[in-house]
């Protein structure tokens, strides 16, 4: 099978604080990837580095056979590289139409947006009902499907999601989870998530990160069950 | 006494569309880039010594002198950017150390066009000829047409910045600078477009306000401090609360001057600010 995106020897570090220490994984084509492991274990900190917004210390990252290591976030996300970052409130001034018509900015998404736009407002009838409300006005979970909205407006070959279900409350969990199963059929996904069930749930291979590093990769052979990740989230004596 | 108040409500007016179109510039810059640009002023001086230069030295008329003007001062607008703000973007510091070189860029243009233009004062023609007689009261028609393309041009850049990808790019990067780059925006790229744009807005300002005022290397000091007043005052941010504190600062300029006499009226408009910050700090029409 070819590589889609491939993270090789990957260090970085805020200052003098290292946070990868020679991290690699790799996504195939058509396969969706789960990350998982404790906070502040790096996690979000590939993300940024994969979409260009931190420069690893050192490392290879290369996506469909192409480096992208060095290059600007726009130019990663024009390629089809494209995230949805944690937490993320976008730009609080700006409307929910607004926000998913600009997101569109790259060529191939301008060419795609109407029936972007029609996609993600089917998949979050929610985010139809709010268009012109401005983004900080929304709810926790709103703000999340509408960044998630607009990360499918750019059009992405691969989607990286951080944490796209933090902070939101069961139903609406639900709710996002439903869709992203459905946005897992039309785009493959790499997933950074706590809630183990829907990481495994979307994930054909999962990887565990601890201390910047992927202590374990899990496989489609083998798929362990809730209780045996939990296991590995908390250690042995945690039952 | 009537005719002198209407007199006053017109000039105030002139001055609150000049004061618009200057900081509706200033606040672009800061909005997009997080940077207090102290050049604005230069820029606008550069604008109108660059006028001046095609219009009345190379006989070319205001027309090209105009779009010369405005084109040189985008032009160095871009390449103050690119030159002594791109490098210190990200440092924790870098509202400070743009202050700086911003001010050092604001005295190198001075007195630069010192040298380029000397001291001999200048002045630019008017866009049109002739006087317009409003209810009794007399402004030129210079003036006139100022306070219709000053808002001409302010509802431009709000249709701009709302309507098209670009300009709501900016917006975006102003916003969330990490978020719109994972949008696929070209971050430094918009910066030195908001940059460009500011100063081409200051360009503009100096063009019509050399057609009032005599053009020397300070043109631009004096109505940089009154859109400095006027973008704290209106709360930094937002293009409309920016050109709602122009026309009030305007008037407000404009009856002071009636009122306690053109001495006193910076003093009174500072003083007016102190109050206002007290009681409003985020601006009279920022929000909190």
């Amino acid at each position: 099978m070819s590589r889609f995106l491939e993270v090789e020897n990957i260090s970085a570090a805020y200052g003098s604080v290292t946070v990868l220490r020679g991290l690699s994984l790799h996504v195939d084509v058509g396969e969706n990837v789960g990350l998982f492991g404790p906070n502040g274990h790096g996690k979000t900190t590939l993300m940024r580095v994969l979409s260009g917004l931190m420069r690893p210390t050192s490392g290879k990252c290369r996506f469909d056979g192409k480096d992208i290591t060095a290059i600007r976030p726009s130019e990663i996300v024009a390629r089809g590289l494209v995230q949805s970052q944690q937490g993320n409130t976008l730009f609080g001034d700006m409307g929910v139409a607004e926000t998913l018509e600009m997101a569109a900015f790259t060529k191939p998404a301008r060419n795609r947006a109407a029936e972007t736009l029609a996609y993600v407002y089917g998949l979050f009838p929610r985010l139809a009902e709010r268009r012109p409300q401005r983004a900080k006005t929304l709810s926790g979970g709103e703000r999340q499907m509408l960044s998630i909205g607009a990360a499918l407006m750019c059009a992405p070959r691969l989607l990286m999601l951080d944490e796209p279900t933090l902070g939101l409350s069961p139903r609406l969990k639900e709710e996002l989870a439903a869709a992203l199963k459905e946005i897992s059929k039309t785009v493959p996904l790499i997933v950074v998530e706590q809630d183990v069930e829907l990481l495994l749930s979307l994930s054909d291979r999962l990887y565990l990160i601890e201390h910047g590093e992927v202590v374990r990769e899990i496989g489609t052979e083998n798929t362990p069950d809730t209780a045996e990740i939990m296991q590995m989230y908390f250690g042995e004596t945690a039952q | 006494m009537i005719e002198t108040l209407f007199t006053t409500l017109l000039s105030g007016v002139v001055l609150g569309a000049l004061y618009a179109l200057m900081a509706s510039g200033l606040s672009l810059v800061w909005t997009t880039l997080g940077v207090f640009n102290f050049a604005h002023g230069a820029l606008m001086m550069i604008g109108a010594f660059v006028a001046w230069t095609v219009s009345e030295g190379l006989g070319l008329g205001l027309g090209p002198g105009l779009v010369a003007g405005v084109a040189a001062a985008a032009v160095l607008g871009v390449m103050i950017e690119f030159l002594v703000i791109r490098p210190f973007y990200g440092r924790p510091n870098m509202l400070l150390i743009t202050v700086m070189t911003t001010l050092a860029v604001m005295i190198i243009l001075e007195k630069s066009a010192q040298m380029i233009w000397g001291a001999r004062l200048k002045q630019l023609p008017r866009l049109v000829e002739g006087d317009v007689n409003i209810f009794g009261a007399v402004i030129s028609a210079h003036e006139a047409l100022i306070v219709v393309i000053a808002p001409t041009i302010l509802i431009a850049l709000w249709l701009f910045a709302t309507r098209t990808a670009v300009g709501r790019s900016l917006r975006a990067v102003g916003q969330n600078q990490d978020a719109a780059a994972l949008l696929g925006i070209n971050v430094p790229l918009t910066f030195a477009l908001a940059f460009g744009l500011g100063a081409a807005l200051a360009g503009l300002t100096g063009v019509l306000l050399g057609g009032i005022r005599f053009v020397t290397p300070s043109l631009g000091v004096e109505p940089l401090v009154k859109a400095m007043i006027v973008v704290i005052f209106g709360g930094l941010g937002s293009l409309g609360a920016t050109v709602g504190a122009a026309f009030v600062i305007g008037l407000a300029e404009a009856f002071l001057v009636l009122v306690v006499g053109l001495y006193w009226t910076p003093f009174a408009l500072f003083l007016g600010l102190i109050i206002v910050l007290i009681f409003r700090p985020n601006g009279l029409f920022g929000r909190a």
